[in-house]
């Protein structure tokens, strides 16, 4: 019995990692502009295929892949900063939503007419092998996934904490205005924050794609509603909250798929939510007002 | 002499609802001014204009004389030497007082000369040092006034935007905000204060306007107006 | 030129997109903007196909049973959200429809995840006009009536309309109830037209596409939902490009009408003048505060500002 237990909080772990890099992005568009960016699952879809484009054989092709695929996705972030997300901040969070569903639509539409609507396999970037730890074992590819999104997660968390920006971010999240009276260039510091959680997203988007070898105009979907729930359930008030959400959810996800049934995986997902919006509705860590 | 501030004509409204009509006022270097009205009667909306985060309908707001403050955003505004303690202090409850501090300078590249003002005020509020890595939000009402007050200093201004400082504040730190106000004054720093407290803030003002209802409807030199019986009734009950 | 066969299917889901469109215009008027329209459809398409694939009804009481059961779920709705801020209300009813979804999926009885199927054909074109026109009626009279008046003050200051003697928790339940009956209505009738439901019917992005109809055509009449159902219904059919086009063609209106007419494309403001409607056409009303890109209290030309400001 518990080898199974293990092996499967591994897995989530895994899993859940990604789901909190996504949801991280998520979060800090909604905390720190107010804005819910819909689009943001399917820049990630833009930095798998930044990456597979790319991606060149050797012992370099994963690094390289990883820097184009958080190029491309922050090229994308910022041109949809630009055009759509800068003239919305500011207006009712469901305007925000549906703008920014619009261009997701023509994200994932544009790239399954480029590359076809079927999943497209990626490259092989690294060896398949296995890595045992303890009583459980994990292919290299979801090891090396779980270290870059961890990485990703603890960057973001000391720039918000220990940097003049970071802190200028995190002051914007609280209270826009007085940041602005107090010298903080707001529409500077939020392009900063799409760049960040854009590029961010592009470069677990490659590890991902990696570790299942495929990538797909459609993968967005699914991290995408899967994050936005992580964000719910959180709260927006500490982004760490969002990363042990996550983390969370990728761990019962795991469990419910090893000892109850896989149809039911992505189910979890809702009930958690529904019951804590029910009962904490500004989520486990509570939100700033809106 | 060219005043600090000049506002004339200034009209604001919130979608089709008038804050504000109208409104003239101005500040010369080394003064403190205090604009009295009750709540709703616009003051806020005044303090908010001059800092770039409400657009007006129609006036101007000119600084030293040459800058035209409708035409620069809220930042740049902020390092023409403009500062602002606002109302129910609205500190950075998330932060730790010492970066609520560090905020205060934000606009200042020089990353020493910041550390160096945020001792100085440590050095004035002692209470604060012992505060400085508790999140601001867990701090009583009056060490928050501190903060505000300290957060705006670390901006080295000229202006000081205060708004009603001594709101929500027990009595006596009511009167240690007001002998703080006459400090930074003397400091050199021009005052426009907003406030409901008349009795103290005619104390250490120079010039006061009366607001009611978006509008002007009297002002002058603290000496002439404190006797005008409108500020009588409303403001000093009655007594002189 | 196209047969007729080929205008028929578009022709029906428009009219039954305008149908459950005037369901979720009913719902918003106090308030209610539900993400749960996809999921309140889905509930009366399964209930009615049970009643007539399963238990051999015909399709008429079967039709009613899925108003019910709208009404039902609609009233259980409004009672869950009553004291909710406004986003959470959202988020609720969006949570709400895709646990459904995820209970179609895992139902046997309901064909689970290989959908339900073996549903007969019933549904024709009059039956769908006589749909939309009794949403529409509806929907009307419901609008000029006092309840509408109090919907629309629940949704403006529920506090205030409570303190007025305005009955919220009744208005409310009243307006989820009614349009979630129409809702229901108009997903029996697709049910029996597509002759298969497919438990991703009931999802969020379904859901959504209710709200993006009431948005693009604009919340301040009726006519605006009408238009946006119809539109963005018809339109992509009718322009027959292959389906990536026409869905990237779909992002692109969604994207532009939210930037450009964020009240929705019919609004109730005077458009009397030429330059007044060009005005408003090029400019939004904008939010005040540091969030927006120049804090404004009033519209102003876009970009403009900036450019002043850095001159």
């Amino acid at each position: 019995m518990m080898p199974l237990l293990l092996q499967q909080i591994a897995n989530g772990l895994v899993i859940g990692s990604t789901y909190a890099v996504v949801a991280l992005g998520f979060s800090l568009a909604f905390t720190v502009l107010r804005v819910i960016n819909f689009a943001h699952p399917d820049i990630f879809m833009v930095g798998m295929f930044a990456g597979l484009v790319l991606a060149v054989p050797g012992p370099w092709g994963f690094v390289v892949a990883l820097g184009a695929g958080a190029l491309g996705a922050a090229a994308v972030g910022y041109a949809l900063e630009r055009t759509v997300i800068s003239p919305l901040r500011g207006r009712d969070v469901l305007m925000t939503l549906i703008g920014t569903l619009g261009v997701a639509i023509m994200l994932e539409n544009g790239m399954a007419l480029i590359a076809g609507p079927d999943p497209v396999s990626y490259p092989n970037l690294l060896p398949r092998e296995f890595v045992d730890i303890g009583p459980v074992t994990l292919t290299l590819r979801q090891v090396v996934n779980f270290a870059i999104c961890l990485a990703l997660l603890v960057l973001v968390s000391l720039y918000v904490r220990a940097t003049k920006f970071g802190r200028a971010t995190r002051a914007i999240a609280e209270r826009p205005d007085v940041a602005a009276a107090f010298g903080v260039d707001v529409g500077r510091v939020c392009q900063a924050t799409i760049l960040i959680a854009s590029a961010m997203a592009g470069v677990a988007a490659v590890s991902v794609g990696a570790m299942y070898g495929s990538a797909h105009a459609f993968v967005g979907l699914l991290y995408g509603l899967k994050a936005f729930t992580c964000m719910l359930v959180a709260g927006n008030r500490y982004f760490e909250g969002v990363m042990v959400v996550a983390l969370g959810l990728g761990i019962i996800e795991a469990l419910v798929t090893g000892y109850l049934s896989s149809s039911l995986r992505d189910a979890v997902a809702f009930f958690v939510l529904i019951g804590v919006l029910l009962f904490r509705p500004n989520g486990l860590f509570g939100s700033y007002a809106t | 002499m060219t005043p600090l501030l000049s506002v004339s004509d200034l009209a604001v409204s919130y979608g089709a609802v008038p804050a504000v009509a109208g409104v003239s006022l101005e500040i010369f270097p080394g003064e403190v001014r205090v604009i009295l009205g009750a709540n709703g009667a616009g003051k806020t909306t005044i303090i908010k204009t001059v800092l770039g985060l409400l657009r007006p309908r129609r006036g101007t707001v000119r600084y030293g004389g040459e800058h035209d403050l409708l035409r620069l955003k809220p930042h740049q505004i902020r390092r023409l030497g403009v500062a602002w303690v606002p109302e129910g202090r609205q500190l950075w409850n998330t932060l730790s007082v010492i970066d609520n501090l560090r905020m205060g300078g934000f606009a200042e590249r020089d990353a020493k000369a910041v550390d160096r003002r945020v001792d100085e005020m440590f050095e004035r509020f002692p209470r604060l040092r012992e505060r400085r890595d508790q999140v601001a939000g867990s701090l009583s009402g009056g060490e928050q006034q501190m903060v505000a007050i300290a957060r705006a200093l670390i901006a080295a201004p000229k202006l000081l935007l205060m708004d009603e400082p001594s709101l929500g504040l027990a009595p006596i730190i009511v009167r240690d905000v007001f002998r703080l106000v006459r400090d930074i004054n003397a400091m050199g720093i021009s005052i426009l204060m907003v406030e409901q407290n008349a009795r103290q803030a005619l104390r250490v003002a120079s010039w006061a306007y009366l607001l009611e209802v978006g509008a002007i409807v009297d002002s002058g030199p603290v000496s002439e107006i404190a006797s005008h019986s409108r500020i009588q009734a409303i403001f000093l009950g009655g007594e002189a | 030129m196209p047969s007729f066969a080929y205008f028929e299917p578009i022709l029906i889901f428009t009219l039954l997109n305008v149908t459950m469109a005037m369901g979720l215009y009913i719902t918003a008027l106090s308030g209610q903007l539900s993400m749960a329209t996809a999921a309140i459809a889905g509930v009366g398409a399964y209930l009615s196909a049970i009643l007539t694939a399963k238990w051999g009804w015909p399709f008429l009481p079967a039709i009613v049973c899925a108003a019910a059961i709208g009404a039902v779920v609609g009233t259980l709705l409004a009672l869950v959200t009553l004291r909710m801020r406004d986003f959470i209300l959202k988020l609720t009813t969006l949570a709400f429809g895709e646990a459904l979804s995820v209970l179609a999926f895992n139902w046997e009885y309901i064909g689970g995840a290989n959908s339900f199927t073996g549903i007969t054909l019933y549904t024709t074109l009059p039956q769908c006009v006589l749909a939309a026109l009794l949403a529409l009626y509806v929907a009307w009279r419901f609008d000029g009536s006092r309840l509408g008046f109090a919907a629309r003050a629940v949704r403006d200051d529920p506090l205030a309309a409570g303190a007025m003697g305005v009955p919220l928790m009744r208005v409310r339940v009243i307006t989820f109830a009614l349009g979630s009956a129409l809702v229901g209505i108009g997903g029996a009738l697709q049910a029996h037209y597509l002759l298969v439901i497919s438990p991703n019917e009931l999802g969020f992005f379904v859901s959504l596409n209710f709200v993006i109809f009431l948005l693009f055509g604009g919340l301040q009449t009726l006519w605006g939902p009408v238009l946006g159902a119809a539109l963005l219904t018809a339109l992509p059919e009718l322009l027959r490009f292959t389906s990536q086009y026409r869905l990237i063609l779909y992002g692109l209106i969604i994207v532009l009408v939210v930037l450009v007419r964020p009240e929705g494309v019919l609004t109730r403001k005077p458009t009397g003048q030429a330059r007044r409607l060009f005005g408003r056409i090029l400019v939004p009303e904008r939010p005040v505060g540091a969030l927006a890109e120049r804090p404004t209290d009033r519209p102003l030309p876009l970009g403009l500002v900036q450019r002043s400001a850095e001159r």
